[in-house]
């Protein structure tokens, strides 16, 4: 069962839900997409092997957690995150990071190489200097319109997540509205300024940590080839195409939770794939 | 902080829908000069003798105040002045003199004025605040406690104040910090109780206790809690915690938590949050086994839980209550305290639209106008505290709370307003929830009522009132000091007593003065009165939940934390 908490964190108040592990190890830290809240993961943590502890939050201006009165970057966040674990009294983690969550995830284990022990990557690019999506579906990421109105979301699901969301478009009422927090237009638009001329790209061989990244087949949002260049730049990565979208993780979760946990207990040290 | 400090606070409120159509519309409407206040100018230019004896009564005085033969003096227990160099010192002794002559020669232009009744308090309302401002103690450096700061701190004060007042203004409440929260974790040493959340749907999180004996009544009790802030109120610090002792009462604990509503949730009403106590109702139910429920309710909470119990009358289910208890609840309104002069309906239609348009009535709103409405204690005290002196404000458990603020669904709302302002609840039918009429006079089961004497958001004499409202046998008690003072209020107190009088009649008065004082606090008498209600006593269950109802989280749940 997860714990929830609001601790300050740099002078922000951040939410915080930790489940911990049923047996002593590193914990994992997931890194959530934009504007999302940490219910979202829900399923994902639910799945997830008992034995790994998992801590969620919600970045500034997003779902339980107050607007950041200052615009912030990528290593500036990874600050706060790193001073958040040491809150939690944890010194070495492993880091999962969806989507935009994947830019903070990629960002964590560049920054601090020795506390962040093994990296997953779910849906996710290199920032800026990637291969984006169609005009149509960057469109409709620009607002936080989804997580506001449920019907948009509907309406919205199919083109903008692909994979199982074309045929049960519905679930993402259950999925992202029902239980889930909403935060404010500004916490949103932070949240694309951070990203804004970020990108991870050259600094990917950089990365050593072992990293599983998941990609899925019908993905919208991050077209597949990106998941192939990351793949390719990073020295100990491997790289599992799985069949649905761009929220499988959350959609598809009873497949890729055991996956993401035999990385981590098990096979993560040999990346050879 | 000391314990009558800490109660004033705690005591400083508003009533009901003043805080609703305030918050919506921003406190800074009071200060302006209104249509009240041109009366009042209106009425003294009228009558230019009276108006020009004052004046000339005030030149006296303070031609009386230079030459150093005034005896006005700040009246005993004035906080502001108790400085000694107040009165030491002949310029600061002069300063303060001339501020109590014009605050009183104000004060007696506004009782000799010829306005209504609503007028006068209005007017009474802003000039009070104005010469709170005005205070000599606000002003930097003529404070003699704040002149001594600098001194001691070689400016650092200054500086430290300076910082905080910057910080405060940037965000709203723009209102001083009245609290050190840093000490205060929520779950941890503060709504700590153990328990789980064993039933959750979108609006509301229902929580299960854990009891601390190892027998338990029957018959469980449900608490609807207030909906303008977080449910932790009755459960403070260990040891403040109503939660916490009633379970250790052999008392079988469920507590709602709602969620702090968002802009999708708007359309949340009147409808909405009956039906999901009643939702919580069925849960409770299942999981007890027990066919009967004591259903509480606190300050609107119990509004809410009231309907509720009328509604289930008004369907022929009222044998699935064993009682209800109403704390700190208005339900007839009628000319209470200061509400008629304050509000009035085309305000509130404002209020309402404002709150539609949002989605929400903003919680920090609330929050600004709670502190506006007791100036001197929750803005002035903390304005000297914090930016004179450069000091932080104490760390205290209901402070902690009260700053822990929510939003309210525009729906609700604008459903209170009505209700407020209509006074739906006194007359049968007045009102319609889920499709039923409500009547509160079909509700039989026996009722205990209790309020604060000192309560400024819920006036006793109207609290009162619900006995006359309710159709069974009622129990009311009148409890000392205010609001949430009178809520929080364990055993072992010994300034801590309360009233009753079996002798219910329709006079709050005459109550009163036939009734009989009693040492300690009501939270005693209350589990004596359960303890008659809630059937016989049961091995406690080894688990919390049922095999449908899994618990889903750790007391204090998920949406306490939403903020």
């Amino acid at each position: 069962m997860s714990q929830l908490r609001q601790l300050t964190v740099l002078g922000h108040s951040v939410r915080v839900a930790v489940r911990p592990g049923t047996e002593p190890g590193p914990p994992l830290l997931l890194c959530n997409g934009i504007g999302a809240s940490l219910d979202l993961l829900e399923p994902f943590v639910d799945a997830l092997d008992p034995r790994i502890g998992v801590v969620r939050f919600d970045v500034p201006g997003v779902g339980g957690s107050p607007d950041p009165r200052l615009p912030y970057t990528f290593p500036l966040l990874a600050l706060g995150v790193g001073a958040l674990m040491t809150r939690l009294g944890y010194d070495e983690y492993d880091i999962l990071g969806i989507s935009w969550g994947g830019g903070l995830a990629q960002q964590l284990a560049f920054q601090q190489p020795r506390r962040c022990r093994r990296l997953v990557l779910v849906s996710t690019a290199t920032g800026s200097l990637m291969v984006p999506a169609p005009p149509r579906v960057l469109r409709k990421m620009v607002t936080p319109q989804r997580y506001r109105d449920a019907d948009y979301a509907v309406q919205v699901a199919a083109e903008l997540y692909g994979g199982r969301m074309r045929e049960r478009p519905d679930d993402v009422r259950r999925l992202m509205h029902d239980r889930s927090r909403v935060g404010s237009r500004r916490g949103y638009l932070l949240q694309l300024l951070a990203g804004a001329g970020w990108s991870s790209l050259p600094a990917l061989p950089l990365i050593r940590q072992p990293t599983l990244i998941l990609a899925g087949d019908d993905d919208p949002i991050i077209p597949l080839v990106n998941a192939r260049i990351m793949r390719a730049l990073l020295p100990h990565a491997r790289l599992h195409v799985y069949p649905d979208g761009h929220l499988g993780l959350v959609t598809s979760a009873d497949t890729l939770a055991p996956l993401v946990a035999d990385f981590l207990r098990a096979g993560g040290g040999r990346c050879n794939t | 902080m000391s314990t009558s400090t800490t109660t004033r606070l705690a005591d400083a409120a508003a009533p009901l829908d003043v805080l609703l159509v305030d918050a919506a519309l921003g406190p800074v409407r009071r200060f302006v000069p209104d249509l009240s206040t041109a009366r009042w100018a209106v009425s003294l230019a009228r009558r230019p003798r009276t108006t020009a004896r004052r004046l000339g009564a005030l030149a006296g005085e303070t031609a009386k105040v230079v030459v150093g033969t005034s005896d006005l003096a700040p009246r005993r227990g004035d906080r502001r002045f108790a400085d000694p160099a107040w009165t030491e010192n002949p310029l600061l002794r002069r300063l303060v003199q001339v501020y109590l002559a014009s605050g009183s020669t104000v004060d007696q232009l506004v009782a000799d004025a010829d306005l209504d009744p609503r007028d006068r308090k209005r007017v009474r309302f802003l000039v009070e605040n104005l010469v709170e401002a005005l205070a000599p103690s606000n002003v930097p450096l003529v404070n003699p406690a704040s002149a001594k700061a600098v001194i001691d701190t070689a400016g650092l004060s200054l500086v430290r104040g300076g910082t905080q007042l910057v910080k405060d203004l940037a965000s709203a409440p723009r209102v001083p910090e009245m609290v050190d929260t840093s000490g205060f974790v929520v779950g941890e040493n503060i709504a700590a109780t153990p328990g789980a959340v064993v039933f959750r749907n979108e609006v509301l999180e229902l929580i299960q206790y854990v009891p601390q004996c190892d027998e338990v009544h029957e018959v469980p009790v449900l608490i609807v809690p207030p909906t303008i802030n977080k449910f932790y109120a009755i459960d403070l610090s260990p040891g403040r915690s109503l939660v916490e002792f009633s379970t250790q009462n052999n008392r079988q604990m469920f507590v709602i938590s709602w969620r702090n509503p968002d802009p999708r949730h708007a359309g949340w009403d009147f409808d909405t949050y009956v039906g999901s106590i009643l939702e919580a109702l069925d849960a409770v139910e299942e999981i007890t086994g027990s066919a009967r429920t004591v259903l509480a309710g606190i300050c609107s909470g119990g509004i809410l839980a009231s309907i509720a119990a009328a509604y289930l009358a008004g369907i022929g289910r009222q044998d699935r209550l064993a009682g209800v208890v109403l704390a700190v609840t208005v339900i007839d309104n009628h000319d209470a305290g200061t509400v008629t002069a304050l509000s009035d309906p085309r305000l509130a239609a404002l209020a309402k639209a404002r709150s539609a348009q949002k989605g929400f009535l903003d919680g920090r709103s609330l929050a600004e106008v709670f502190a506006w409405l007791r100036p001197s204690d929750l803005i002035w005290n903390y304005w000297v505290n914090n930016y004179l002196l450069g000091k932080k404000p104490p760390a205290f458990d209901i402070l902690f709370w009260n700053a822990d603020t929510t939003r309210m669904a525009a729906g609700l709302h604008a459903d209170f307003v009505d209700l407020a302002i209509e006074n739906q609840l006194t007359r049968a039918g007045a009102l319609s929830v889920l499709g039923q009429p409500i009547d509160l006079g079909k509700v039989t089961v026996d009722s205990y009522v209790v309020a604060g004497i000192a309560d400024h958001i819920t006036p006793w004499e109207n609290c009162y009132r619900t006995t006359q409202l309710f159709g069974g046998r009622t129990r009311f008690i009148l409890s000392t000091s205010g609001h949430i003072a009178a809520l929080v209020n364990p055993p072992g107190n010994p300034k801590a007593t309360f009233h009753t009088n079996d002798e219910h009649g329709s006079d709050p008065k005459a109550w009163l003065s036939g009734a009989a004082t009693h040492q300690g606090s009501w939270w005693n008498d209350v589990s004596v009165w359960l303890d008659e209600r809630t059937g016989a006593l049961v091995p406690a269950p080894k688990e919390l939940g049922s095999t449908r109802l899994q618990p889903l989280a750790d007391a204090p749940g998920t949406y306490v934390f939403d903020k």
